[in-house]
């Protein structure tokens, strides 16, 4: 018997109040013989009160949350049931107010309920590791505090009143508010509660007004040389918010770049086009039967019979569907695109490779270049470049680099420290260390870094056709706007056959190597 | 340079490794109050790597640094090729003070008149055995064609022949690390610098590569600084051992000085498990025959008393002794100068002499 007391002691030391039931409980669990339907009935009925006291941030979290959902949708039940009263006259408007104001309150009721019981199912099956916590490390906390209690109310006050509010009122749409905004400016006196609604519940509000900026344009003067002319806002026109502001000097410095250094980018549109010219006429300017005997046998060489079967497979689906040429197209913008990639991305990823600060540097920037949604590099494309292949290419640059940058950078560093200290010991010097050694041994790093080099290049291309790089992806915009589903579901397997061909050879060209 | 200097192929003169940003100031502290390894890590945040350590290696001699990991031994012997600059103190490469060479001259050299071993081989996974043994030559752009023929033979002196073309991953780990002598053999250089060389090999491929390295060794005199933590190994390879510990050589001597005259107890506790055998010399263990028969004792005739030289070891002494009643005489050219009593020999087996 005194052995179960020691068993059940610690359990009764850190339950507290109650001690005995806990310790049943934990003593099921760790018997493995607790009841799947156990529930604990404390819980069910104090919820999140019941884990506050009991020091579970998490449970309360949980229960706090199941009931404040419920709560907020016996709120909106009650707004829409109000609003279908007041619609009375637009019988349309009462259909769907009764309807929401109706599956509100059954949405408030189950989740209640199906709430609280998954509540009371988790109390005593998270309140074991709790306990294990405690028993690592006793400032976990244990038994009942009164403290907790005076938490939650604060939490409580600070949350529920504002959720509540916000669920029973109809908020302001944003130009309600600007009205507002100027109304007041005016000197007309605005209610208390809608000026509240504006702050408090609708979009996050307009703190300042800025002065409109004057507008800027580019004419050309007397000798046709272009000048800058600020032509300030007519008077009494409105302020403007920090976002217009921010966006119209972002125009204005496009604008002043595109129109004094336009040199610049015609030139580097006509290297670009050059370059495309070059490639193109491989691609589409020989005939087909030689480019595809080349293309098999190049597989052939580099992946094997398999992938030929594969390759050769896709060229006839390409060729019989009539997407030979487009193809060959798309092929050329990605080559062009790869090939720009790598001659930047490689000496960059030395750099951040060898670099602590270049690294600190350029990831950075990389991490924006992944991560700002593709379409946006096209629109500074065609401000600078206006539309065509070359800024389809430059845009396609931009979001394929970045994963040539990081493996070329990971595989330089992976190269151990004991392999460079041999080659330094036996009189390397750098530029002989960097080729001699860690290149050959980044290769397989750099390859796949070509690899997602091209693939990414692909999927850019198809979406650079909005700016008329023209290829495959030319087809599919095309069939988006004229909703021909059937043309654009053979152009995307086209596009999928031409992606997964190029990653199968350059994938077995790399494997076989090593 | 003086003359004293052109015997030692290599030397380190107080040469001072504090690794951390404030080394300066550490060393200077350190000078000053002789502070501890702990002490200095604690008030400056600075490693002592090596402390003060003078040391010489002749030319063609096999000099042994023995210590424990961390001990600072592969950080000293990466001195003299300039892998690590000091701190303070300077290293003498045949007379040449290498901290005052330019970039050009320290890769010659590193090229050149160095050779290095590692314990992990170090090779380059990418080029075959025969491009890995030709690296150096490589570097300094020594033709195709010199370079695979001088491969070739190196290949042949590390009993390699017929593994050009492989690649070392094809290689076991002996053999692997026989690419990696013939690399650093390739240049032909005066020195060689060996980094635990056979520590990751098993016990059966590390002994026989020792062997064929002393044999190596014995005819090409290569001077040789020979790092490792295993005192057995130090003492079958090295003429003289130089033990360290936290950065301070402890003692330096012959292998026999080293089993008989430890310097303090941290070497004493090494050899204390040392077979003496082949290492204790009949001259060490001998008394000299006025002493002998003042002990009251009655030298036998010499012509029924086995004899041996002075140069002859422990065990070759037992073998002699062994079914005999009179003691050993030690001859030096055919004149008696000492005697070797069982007592005596039982003795000198146990280190105490």
């Amino acid at each position: 018997m005194s052995s179960d007391d020691d068993i059940r002691k610690p359990f009764l030391e850190f339950a507290g109040p109650n001690g005995n039931y806990y310790a049943n409980v934990f003593l099921k669990i760790q018997k493995a013989t607790l009841s799947r339907t156990h529930l604990n009935p404390v819980a069910l009925v104090g919820s999140f009160v019941w884990a506050a006291l009991r020091g579970n941030w998490l449970l309360f979290t949980i229960g706090f949350v199941i009931d404040l959902v419920a709560a907020i949708n016996v709120a909106l039940h009650f707004k829409f049931a109000k609003a279908a009263v007041d619609n009375v006259d637009r019988a349309y408007l009462v259909e769907r107010y009764e309807g929401w104001s109706q599956s509100h309150i059954i949405a408030a009721v189950v989740i209640f309920i199906l709430g609280r019981l998954l509540f009371s199912w988790l109390a005593d099956r998270l309140y074991v590791i709790q306990y294990n916590r405690w028993r690592v490390n006793n400032s976990v906390n244990s038994g009942v505090s009164m403290a907790r209690l005076v938490i939650v109310t604060i939490v409580s006050a600070l949350i529920v009143p504002p959720m509540i509010y916000r669920a029973s009122q109809f908020s302001p749409d944003a130009r309600t508010c600007i009205k507002q905004d100027r109304a007041i400016d005016r000197g007309e006196e605005v209610s208390f509660k809608a000026r509240f609604d504006c702050f408090a519940i609708g979009e996050f509000p307009t703190l300042f007004w800025i002065e409109r900026p004057d507008q800027i344009s580019f004419p050309r003067d007397e000798n046709g040389e272009r000048i800058v002319q600020r032509t300030p806002p007519r008077e009494g026109s409105p302020p403007v918010n920090l976002n217009t502001l921010v966006a119209q000097k972002i125009d204005d410095g496009i604008g002043y770049v595109t129109v004094f250094y336009s040199f610049l980018f015609d030139e580097i549109t006509r290297l670009l086009r050059t370059m495309l010219t070059v490639i193109t006429s491989v691609f589409v300017g020989t005939p087909w039967p030689v480019t595809m005997g080349v293309l098999l046998f190049v597989a052939y060489r580099m992946a094997g019979i398999r992938t030929t079967i594969f390759v050769g497979a896709s060229l006839i689906y390409l060729a019989l569907f009539g997407f030979w040429q487009t193809a060959m197209d798309t092929l050329s913008l990605v080559v062009a695109a790869s090939i720009i990639c790598v001659v930047i991305g490689l000496p960059t990823g030395i750099w951040v490779g060898k670099s602590k600060r270049a690294q600190f540097i350029v990831t950075p920037i990389l991490d924006v270049m992944q991560t700002i949604p593709s379409f946006v590099y096209l629109l500074p494309a065609i401000a600078f470049f206006s539309i065509g292949k070359p800024p389809g290419i430059l845009a396609t640059v931009i979001f394929a680099a970045p994963p040539m940058v990081r493996l070329t950078a990971l595989g330089i560093r992976q190269v151990s420290e004991d392999t460079k200290e041999a080659a330094l010991a036996f009189g390397a010097n750098p530029r002989q260390l960097l080729t001699k050694v860690e290149l050959p041994l980044a290769l397989p790093s750099i390859m796949a870094g070509i690899n997602q080099v091209v693939m990414m290049s692909l999927s850019m291309v198809v979406i650079a056709a909005l700016i008329g790089a023209g290829g495959m992806g030319y087809i599919v915009t095309e069939a988006l706007e004229n909703t021909e589903t059937g043309r654009g579901v053979l152009a995307g397997v086209g596009i999928a056959l031409l992606a997964m061909m190029i990653d199968r050879v350059v994938q077995k060209a790399n494997l076989g190597r090593r | 340079m003086t003359d004293s200097n052109c015997a030692n192929v290599v030397e380190t003169r107080n040469v001072w490794k504090i690794f951390g940003d404030r080394a300066d100031e550490a060393l200077e502290a350190v000078r000053r109050d002789s502070l501890s390894k702990d002490e200095v890590l604690e008030r400056f945040d600075a490693v002592v790597g090596v402390r003060d350590v003078s040391i010489s290696a002749g030319a063609g001699e096999i000099f042994c640094i023995m210590g424990l990991s961390g001990s600072g031994k592969s950080t000293l012997v990466r001195h003299i090729n300039r892998l690590i600059e000091p701190t303070a103190g300077e290293i003498l490469v045949n007379g040449v003070n290498v901290g005052a060479l330019k970039p050009e001259e320290l890769l010659a050299m590193r090229a050149e008149s160095i050779g290095m071993v590692f314990q992990n081989m170090a090779l380059l996974p990418h080029r075959t055995v025969r491009d890995n043994i030709a690296f150096a030559l490589e570097l300094r752009n020594v033709d195709i064609f010199t370079r695979n023929n001088v491969a070739d033979k190196v290949i042949e002196l590390v009993s390699l022949k017929g593994y050009g073309d492989r690649y070392p991953s094809e290689l076991s780990g002996g053999m692997q690390q026989r690419v990696g002598l013939a690399r650093a053999l390739a240049a032909d250089p005066d020195i060689l610098l060996m980094d635990e060389p056979f520590s990751a090999l098993d016990p059966l491929i590390r002994r026989g590569l020792q062997d064929e390295f002393l044999e190596l060794s014995a005819s090409m005199k290569k001077t040789t600084l020979f790092i490792t933590h295993d005192l057995d190994e130090a003492i079958r390879m090295g003429s003289r051992i130089a033990i360290m510990k936290d950065g301070e050589i402890v003692q330096t001597g012959t292998p026999e000085e080293i089993v008989t005259k430890p310097a303090d107890d941290y070497v004493a506790d090494f050899v204390a498990g040392i077979s003496k055998l082949r290492l204790v010399y009949a001259h060490t263990v001998m008394i000299n025959i006025e002493e002998f028969e003042s002990e009251g004792s009655k030298l036998p005739a010499i012509e029924e008393c086995p004899w041996a030289h002075p140069e002859d070891d422990l065990d070759k002494l037992i073998g002699l002794a062994v079914n005999q009643e009179n003691p050993v005489i030690i001859m030096d050219d055919s004149t008696p100068v000492g005697v070797v009593t069982k007592d005596a020999l039982l003795r000198g087996i146990q280190g105490e002499t």
